[in-house]
């Protein structure tokens, strides 16, 4: 089966700066695909380039095998998608808001059955200017779905909503991927990419820095495991940097943290020398290398710009 | 497509009037600037008709240079428009869709002008249905500028700066709120080429005029101005407020819609079409005449000539200048009925109440029953007329002859609100007779009651009267007698019934400058501006107190 999404060599410039820069990357039919990067990296003008929101200056589009840059309007009528903000105006309903933007597709989802999937019942005759961050999120997550659309695009999604609303969207998502959708979602909190997603494009400086399945990306990190203890009583930097191979050592008051490419010597160092001290070990944790870590080597100032996806 | 048009022209509405800003604005204001002209203009006979082009353009703009421009920017702004960038919507369905629900509010606003207007006694629009498609025009050239600044501003602050630029200069010196017979000419020539005066006049001429068929060259303009702002503002259009104009050829199509409104003043310039449009043509030919059987006066010695009545036409000399009566205040006084009560001038329903020059025309019909019958004039129009008596020279040549052919019950009523008169038995309230007995009493001093052409002399004196009738003054009614006490007093009996004769048949005869002194007669005002209404005034007091002096009207 063919990707659901083809970008190839996307480029976008405003007054003077390229926010993308060859931009390349396929989505495959039913994953959640990632696009990860720091503020100012160019995930959104991508996936607004993608979504009709804006002209390229170059480079092909192709979603749900439609020419996006010949036909927005057909892609349009193929894809749904929730911005990080959705703004609509203050005193319309979310029912009469899914009414309206049903009435420019082609697909129609019942509206009630909108109502109720993204938890509006109780608010589908209040005005939007009455809605929490929460609910707003929802609607604008039921705006996406009017059209029962092949492909959703999510545009940082949670970056404004509280914890719980975070976990509820998380499911939504899950969810949405075992029905059958294939997502792309923008997020710059590594936690929810690697939770979520089955492959993950990092973009960095208008370029994709590296692409693959989220474990693949950790096994190719070249960061070392770290290693974080609890201690009974204050720890100092002199007392610790005997631990041969710790680097990065870091105290603070009775924790400390370093990197070690021998996790188990450097443990049974440590553990000799709290115990010669007559300090008490009362947490230690050994952790691999993580998305995070792949994501800060690869978009840290002196990285590298571009890699082949 | 079609669904949704009507989804988001129904949620435009919907919303519009969930707005409470949007509904001071929409129809608060429109209510508020027709209270100030009705307060402004309240001694006109038909209130407002006279300036219904005035308030609706006034309306129309507001409604479409910062209504339909803030809500559409403040939208854009807010991001709300990235949203529908989302779906597979087309820009000329949501543009469309827009435009047309604000039309629509438009015409409730319009609509409430006119109703509120009736509501005080403006009779309905002579062309109802021409008024309905000049407000279109208006509102298609206003809304297409509308939509110019809809894209040019980027913010709703801007919306209200760029509106400002363009809603002020078209009021003051637009022709909209200051009417262009009172700017100067450079300004007058400046309006030639804002759209405001072209939809001022489509506007009047179907309230009180003839209608659009004398108004082509407005429609045009509108029209022309309508299709650049449209054009423009289609191609500036912005999903984005980061999109800014300027990147996308803004300027030139800025420049397409103003070089429309040079076009117009150019093609007004070219025909010499700059000065005031006289929109009440169709009273032009028409102006209040007493209700006499006459033929054409020659010129009198003491005015400038006037110009001839049209052939064959029973009448007096007319006025020289635009007449202030409305057809319907004629009909009203040729039907002897107070010619301001709304109801006089309602005609059928659907059909226009004015009635056209012909019908305005005081009907050749019999004569009421008049309590002296024997002195009453022939029914002419009926019975055909005797061979026309000829005109007199002077005041002095005037014979009994000629005050025989006078139809005094044509009058209006002195009941009635154009020139009453109080019986005299009525008790006056002590206030007003205090100012009676202040006029009456420095009446006798008064310069301009005593100079020495009697025609002049008669003239001044009845000022006093058509003054506070034209004001709607509270002592309007009783005034008339005092003159009548002077003017006894003063002329001979015979002298007075021909000066009376005289002034009556020729209204646009002699001086006006007493009406500068009025104070001095013990006035609380002077003349109004509108000299023409006072002198038809005096013209209808002269006429009633020379019934009075024959014995053909009682005391």
């Amino acid at each position: 089966m063919s990707p659901k999404v083809i970008v190839r060599d996307l480029r976008k410039h405003y007054d003077g700066v390229e926010a993308a820069r060859g931009v390349s990357f396929d989505i495959e039919d039913g994953e959640i695909f990632g696009l990860i990067g720091p503020n100012g990296a160019g995930k959104t003008t991508t996936l607004e380039c993608v979504i009709g929101l804006r002209q390229p200056d170059a480079g092909t589009i192709e979603v749900c095998g439609i020419d996006a840059r010949e036909r927005p309007l057909e892609v349009k009528q193929k894809i749904g998608a929730a911005l990080q903000t959705t703004a609509l105006q203050d005193k319309i309903t979310p029912r009469e808001a899914l009414a309206l933007f049903a009435s420019f597709y082609r697909q129609r989802t019942p509206v009630p059955e909108l109502l109720e999937r993204f938890g509006l019942a109780a608010k589908a005759d209040a005005y939007f200017d009455t809605l929490s961050g929460g609910q707003r999120q929802r609607l604008a997550l039921a705006l996406a779905f009017v059209n029962r659309p092949e492909l959703v695009f999510l545009d940082e999604p949670t970056s404004a909503l509280d914890t719980q609303s975070r976990r509820d969207l998380h499911r939504e998502i899950l969810q949405m991927k075992a029905d059958g959708h294939t997502v792309l979602l923008t997020t710059h909190y590594i936690d929810e990419a690697e939770a979520l997603c089955d492959r993950i494009a990092v973009i960095h400086k208008g370029t994709i820095v590296a692409a693959g399945a989220t474990r693949d990306l950790v096994g190719r990190s070249s960061a070392l495991p770290a290693v974080s203890v609890a201690a009974t009583q204050l720890l100092d930097r002199q007392t610790l940097s005997a631990i041969a191979g710790a680097d990065d050592l870091v105290c603070d008051g009775r924790t400390a943290r370093f990197h070690t490419a021998d996790v188990n010597r450097a443990i049974e160092q440590l553990v000799a020398i709290l115990s010669a001290r007559g300090i008490g070990i009362t947490e230690l944790h050994v952790q691999k290398a993580s998305l995070e870590d792949v994501f800060l080597e690869l978009t840290s100032a002196d990285a590298p710009a571009a890699e082949a996806p | 497509m079609i669904d949704a048009f009507l989804q988001q022209f129904r949620a435009s509405l919907r919303l519009h009037f969930r707005n409470r800003m949007a509904l001071v604005y929409s129809y608060l204001f429109p209510t508020i600037f027709l209270i100030a002209f009705w307060v402004l203009y309240r001694y006109d006979r038909v209130p407002l008709a006279r300036h219904m082009g005035e308030l609706l353009t006034v309306t129309a703009l507001g409604g479409a240079c910062f209504g339909l421009p803030t809500t559409m920017v403040s939208e854009r702004e807010r991001g709300v428009w990235r949203r529908y960038r989302l779906a597979p919507v087309r820009t000329g369905t949501l543009l469309a869709s827009t435009v047309a629900s604000r039309y629509v509010l438009l015409v409730f606003a319009g609509l409430l002008q006119v109703a509120l207007a009736m509501g005080v006694g403006m009779p309905l629009p002579n062309h109802p249905l021409d008024l309905w498609i000049a407000f279109s025009f208006v509102a298609f050239a206003l809304l297409g500028l509308g939509l110019v600044i809809a894209t040019l501003a980027d913010n709703v602050p801007a919306v209200q700066a760029l509106g400002q630029c363009i809603f002020l200069p078209m009021l003051i010196i637009g022709g909209v709120a200051v009417q262009l017979s009172s700017l100067p000419e450079w300004a007058q020539h400046v309006s030639a080429f804002f759209p405001g005066r072209y939809a001022v006049e489509a506007m009047q001429s179907s309230v009180t005029g003839q209608g659009l068929r004398v108004m082509g060259f407005s429609l045009v303009a509108l029209l022309l101005i309508g299709l650049a702002g449209f054009l423009a503002g289609i191609r500036l259009f912005r999903w984005d407020a980061e999109e800014r104009f300027a990147r996308r050829g803004g300027k030139g199509w800025v420049a397409v819609a103003l070089a429309a409104w040079a076009a117009v003043g150019l093609l007004a310039e070219s025909r010499g079409r700059i000065g005031p449009i006289e929109i009440v043509t169709e009273y032009a030919g028409e102006p209040p005449r007493p209700p006499m059987n006459r033929t054409p006066a020659p010129p009198p010695a003491e005015s400038p000539a006037p110009p001839a009545a049209a052939p064959g036409s029973a009448s007096l000399p007319p006025l020289s200048t635009p007449p202030s009566l409305t057809a319907a205040e004629k009909a009203a006084l040729a039907k002897d009925q107070p010619a301001s009560k709304p109801s006089a001038a309602k005609g059928e329903p659907g059909k226009p109440a004015a009635p056209s020059p012909k019908q305005a025309t005081p009907a050749p019909k019999p004569a009421p029953p008049s309590p002296q019958p024997a002195t009453s004039s022939p029914q002419p129009s009926t019975t055909g007329p005797p061979p026309p008596l000829p005109e007199p020279a002077s005041w002095q040549a005037v014979t009994p002859a000629h005050i025989d052919e006078i139809v005094f019950p044509r009058l209006p009523s002195d009941a009635g609100v154009v020139s009453p008169i109080a019986p005299l038995d009525e008790t006056i309230d002590p206030d007003v007779e205090s100012d009676l007995e202040e006029i009456r009493s420095r009446l006798v001093t008064w310069g301009p009651a005593g100079v020495a052409d009697p025609v002049q002399r008669v003239r001044n004196v009845l000022y006093v009267a058509a003054v506070p009738d034209v004001f709607q003054m509270p002592l309007e009614r009783y005034v008339p007698h005092i003159v009548f006490e002077r003017l006894q007093a003063d002329i001979p009996k015979d002298d007075l019934v021909k000066v009376l004769f005289w002034v009556a048949t020729h209204p646009q005869g002699g001086d006006d400058s007493a009406l500068d002194d009025l104070r001095s007669a013990g006035l609380k005002v002077n003349g109004p501006g509108d000299i023409d209404q006072t002198r038809e005034r005096v013209m209808l007091y002269a006429l009633k107190l020379l019934g009075r002096l024959v014995g053909k009207i009682p005391q």
